[in-house]
Order: C-alpha cells, then sequence, then structure tokens
C-alpha cells in the first residue's frame, strides 16, 4: 500500500534535551494512524516536523513519497496543538485567510461550519469563543476543501463529552470516505475507538508501530485458585501455551502466549492432574496496563 | 506575491489597532510640523520682520525640514510593525499559516514588503506635507523648482525602511511586543549617546556609520546647519552623500538577510 507519510530516523534536540530519538515509521495510505504517548513523549514535535514548524535535527520525511513542500501541506488538513487564530477576525474571516493560503475557494466555508455547528457564530470573534468552540473552528478549518490528508494533535482537547463523542463520530466517518488520518493522542482509548494503526512513543523513543489490534491486543488472563496454590502453580507452569504466571494474593494469574484459552480448557487440564479448582474466572487485561507495561519495559 | 500581499490585507484591513496607529501616523506627521512651524513663526525674536532661523517651512528648504521633522516619529511606524509581527508569533499564525501552505521564506518576504509599503506610505505623507507647508509659508521664489530638493524625501524614505526593517528584525528575534519595542527604544537611544560620547570624547569619526547613525546623518538638523556649519563643512557633507548611501543600503541587505535567515531557520 502506498505510505502517505514517511518517517526516516527523525531524531530531535531541544538544547541537550532529546525529544525525539530516531524515529521511523510510515503512515499507509487510508489509515487512521494514531501517535500514542504521554504528555511529553514527542507526539507534538513529531507533527511539528512533518508540517515544517520544527526543524529536525538528522533524518527525514516524506509526503505522498515525494520530499516535504508547502504544495504538499495544502493537500493536509492540519490541527497541530492549539487553534490558531486571529483573535480580533471573526470565525468566518479566519477561515477564509486559511483558505487563501490554502487555494481553496470560500464556497466550502459554510459547509465545514456547519459540520462542526458553527454557522451560528460564523460573525463573533474569535476571541469571544469558548476552548471547545475555538476547537471546533480549528477542526472546520482542516476540513477546508476537502483534503485527503488530515492531521489531528489532541482533536477532542477542550471538548464536553458529546463533543469529544461527536469528533470521534467525525474521524470514523471521515476514514470511512477513505481519508487518511493521523491522530496524536495520549488518551489511550481515542485511539483504540478511531484508529487502525498506532505508534507508541515514550520519552522521544518509538516503542512499537503496526496494526491497532496487534499492537493493543486485549490480552486475557485466567484467575484461578485451589487448596494447594504451589501446587497448582507447579502444574500449570508444564501447561502448553502458558507465558506467565503470577501470584497475585490468593489467586494465580495465569497468561497464555496467543492471548486466548477456553476456560473449560483450563478446567479439565487441572482436574486431570488431580487438582480441583476452587477459583475460575477469565479476566480482560486492561489497555492501560498494556500501555504501562509497553512504556515501562522502555523506561526500564 | 499580489495573491499573498492580498492575504496580508484580510489580516490586516479588520484589525481596528492597525488603523488606529496608521490614524496617528498619519496626523502626527503634519501636526507635529504644524507645531514647529508655529514655534518658529510665532516664538522666536525677529529680525526686521524675517526669523534668525530663516525660512525653514519655505522652498526648497521645506523638502529637509519636514523631512527631518516626521523622522524624529520614527517610533510610530515601528511600534505598528512590531504591532503587526508579534501578534503572528502570540496568536501562532505564523506557524497555522506554514502548516497552511506558505512556505517559510513567502511568510517573511511579504512581511518585508509590508516594511517596504509602510515606507512608502510614510513617505507618501512627508511628501504630502511639504508642499502643504511649502505652499503657506511664502510662494515659490524665483528661478527655484517645486521638486528642487526632493532628494531629502529619499534620503527620509532611506532612513524610514532602515528604522522599520531594525524594528521588524527585532520583533522577528523577540517575538513579543513589549520587550520588541523596549529593545528597539533603547537601542535608538544607547547608539545616538554613544555616537555623540565617542565622537565628542575621543573624536572618533568611525561612528557616523554605525547603523542608526548613519542614516541620520543623511538629513542633517535644518534649524542650524546654515548658520553653524561652514560651506566646507556643508561641501564635505554633500560628499559623503553616497557613502551613507552606500553603507545604508548594506546594513539594510544585512538585515533582511538575518532575518529571513532566521525565520528559515528556526523553529517556529
Amino acid at each position: 500500500m502506498k505510505a502517505v507519510l514517511q518517517l526516516d530516523n527523525i531524531t530531535k534536540y531541544y538544547g541537550r534535551i532529546k525529544a525525539l530519538d530516531d524515529v521511523s515509521f510510515e503512515v499507509p495510505e487510508g489509515s487512521v494512524y494514531g501517535i500514542l504517548g504521554p504528555n511529553g513523549s514527542g507526539k507534538t514535535t513529531l507533527l511539528g516536523i512533518v508540517t515544517d514548524v520544527l526543524k529536525a535535527t538528522a533524518g527525514k520525511y516524506s509526503w505522498f513519497e515525494s520530499a516535504p513542500s508547502e504544495e504538499q501541506r495544502k493537500l493536509l488538513g492540519t490541527l497541530l496543538e492549539t487553534p490558531n487564530f486571529y483573535h480580533y477576525l471573526s470565525g468566518e474571516r479566519n477561515l477564509q485567510i486559511a483558505a487563501a493560503i490554502k487555494e481553496r475557494g470560500r464556497d466550502d466555508i459554510p459547509r465545514v461550519l456547519e459540520l462542526v455547528r458553527l454557522s451560528a457564530r460564523k460573525k463573533s470573534k474569535f476571541s469571544t469563543y469558548s476552548l471547545g468552540m475555538k476547537q471546533r473552528l480549528a477542526i472546520a478549518s482542516c476540513l477546508l476543501g476537502d483534503p485527503p490528508v488530515l492531521v489531528f494533535d489532541e482533536p477532542t482537547n477542550g471538548l464536553d463529552p458529546a463533543g469529544i463523542a461527536e469528533i470521534r463520530q467525525l474521524i470514523r466517518q471521515l476514514a470511512g470516505e477513505g481519508k487518511t488520518i493521523v491522530l496524536a493522542s495520549h488518551l489511550l482509548d481515542e485511539v483504540e475507538k478511531v484508529c487502525s494503526h498506532v505508534a507508541i512513543l515514550q520519552k522521544g523513543k518509538l516503542i512499537t508501530a503496526g496494526n491497532v489490534n496487534e499492537v493493543l491486543v486485549n490480552e486475557e488472563l485466567v484467575e484461578v485458585a485451589a487448596e494447594d496454590l504451589v501446587q497448582l502453580e507447579n502444574v500449570i507452569r508444564e501447561m502448553k501455551g502458558v507465558r506467565q504466571v503470577r501470584k497475585n494474593e490468593n489467586v494465580l494469574q495465569v497468561f497464555f502466549e496467543n492471548g486466548r484459552i477456553s476456560l473449560s480448557d483450563m478446567n479439565r487440564y487441572c482436574f486431570e492432574k488431580g487438582i480441583v479448582l476452587n477459583h475460575l474466572t477469565l479476566r480482560k487485561k486492561s489497555l492501560e496496563s498494556k500501555f504501562i507495561e509497553l512504556t515501562n519495559n522502555v523506561s526500564n | 506575491m499580489f495573491r499573498t500581499l492580498g492575504i496580508e490585507w484580510m489580516k490586516i484591513k479588520n484589525y481596528r489597532t492597525f488603523w488606529i496607529l496608521l490614524a496617528i501616523t498619519i496626523i502626527c506627521i503634519p501636526a507635529f510640523n504644524y507645531t514647529v512651524y508655529d514655534l518658529m513663526d510665532n516664538s522666536f525674536p525677529k529680525i526686521r520682520g524675517k526669523s534668525i532661523f530663516g525660512s525653514p517651512f519655505a522652498f526648497p528648504d521645506v523638502w529637509l525640514t519636514v523631512s527631518w521633522n516626521s523622522s524624529l516619529l520614527f517610533i510610530i511606524p515601528a511600534i505598528l510593525i512590531i504591532t503587526l509581527t508579534t501578534n503572528e508569533f502570540s496568536y501562532r499564525t505564523h506557524r497555522q499559516n506554514i502548516i497552511d501552505g506558505w512556505s517559510r521564506i513567502q511568510f517573511i518576504s511579504i512581511k518585508l514588503v509590508e516594511v517596504f509599503i509602510l515606507s512608502i506610505l510614510m513617505t507618501l505623507i512627508v511628501f504630502l506635507t511639504t508642499l502643504y507647508f511649502g505652499g503657506i509659508a511664502n510662494k515659490l521664489p524665483q528661478g527655484v523648482g517645486l521638486l528642487s530638493n526632493t532628494q531629502y524625501l529619499f534620503y527620509f524614505f532611506v532612513q524610514m525602511i532602515s528604522y522599520s526593517t531594525i524594528a521588524f528584525l527585532i520583533a522577528v528575534f523577540i517575538r513579543r511586543a513589549g520587550l520588541s519595542m523596549g529593545i528597539f527604544f533603547v537601542y535608538m537611544v544607547l547608539e545616538q549617546f554613544v555616537v555623540s560620547y565617542l565622537r565628542n570624547k575621543y573624536k572618533m569619526n568611525w561612528v557616523d556609520y554605525l547603523p542608526e547613525e548613519v542614516t541620520d546623518r543623511l538629513l542633517p538638523q535644518p534649524y542650524t546647519q546654515k548658520v553653524l556649519n561652514s560651506p566646507a563643512a556643508i561641501e564635505t557633507w554633500h560628499h559623503h552623500i553616497p557613502i551613507y548611501l552606500g553603507i545604508a543600503a548594506v546594513y539594510l541587505t544585512v538585515y533582511c538577510s538575518i532575518t529571513i535567515w532566521r525565520f528559515t531557520k528556526a523553529d517556529l
């Protein structure tokens, strides 16, 4: 599949601080690509570099498989960090400036204002907008001219729950239309809910990147207990497919290599080994713990 | 370029502060000149009905007089330029313009064009003010063309674009309006102090070629120059004009190059 964005060994220093460390990945066409990481992990720096507001210390990137240029940026709809508009101008006039720079007509302005429910306030000065309205205007600006690629940095910042749901729905709808979306977020569930691919950053390093279902697999674990926990642990460790056994108070937590197990198979196996279980539960490992596990591995 | 300029126009045409500052500039130039004119006319002793300073507001001297007076108001266009430039940084719209599809060079170049246009506008106001005061001061003397001595208008333009470009350079580096204005003003005062101190105390004449002084020397103080300066000194000054202009051009190129370099290479 064609790569819309390709990063090759991007490194960025702020003075002596290494904000990005040799980051490489590519965003396939038509994907919703999440860039996930805690605050300060380098997500915004990365997007700043690919939109030419920051200069990489080393490495290179390309859009649409060719060298970056301002003409390519006109094909992107980008919201980077905060909504940046002229405070003394109305929402509509701000969009007129954005449309002129993107070399797109003004005809699309009513549509995008309607999409983000700002038509009624289009004549109001930007400085009078609430945080959520500012964010929505920034999203409207991104959508001007129906660009094939959208780059959103924390797009749900400052929005109320209904606004968050709307924007997520909009992102899904845009993805359904075949647009490529790059989405930076520190919110795991946001990435899980809307992204097809994910890259995880921690302290400027790329920990992992790939299909969201592979990287953020919602791993299952089985909790078991019996009269003799020591014997139970020894027996379970010999069971085929068991990756890890952890003692947690009066139960054992069992992790499997493929991440899936049938409870009846487990019960049968123990019974055949002469152990009667008095506790058997299937639990899902939370995405948060998966994320913490991934990021901790790097910090350690 | 006209397309980009059109977008700049969209940014400022509904910006009230811009119009207020521009109006102040437009009003201040004739108003300040009128104050000086009135002072000359009424506040100094006259010999046989004529001012001891001669007729600085009469043609052809009026071109130097109004240009020099107006150059004292350099701070007003500088405030305008600093405000327009630092607005982009404080609203972070300089980043958004790049993100939306301008190149960095496009952004910074059009701002330099604005500085140029503003200097032209200032010069035009000085031109009209000069015609007005020249007109009310006296009838055109026999043998003196209306446009005789208009070179001073050009020198005013050179001085204005030089000051404005320094203001722009400071704004691009500092990014904050108040601090930029403070640094600009302190620099202007400081250079004047350094120039007069080194020249008077140590007879160092090279200070004439410092950035601010070299353009100041294009417009000598008009009221006492004929009294205090010998004809030979005035002749020497005339000979130095091409040197002052040449050095001013070099400085201007350096200011523009540093500003462009800064904006195209730094993180925004």
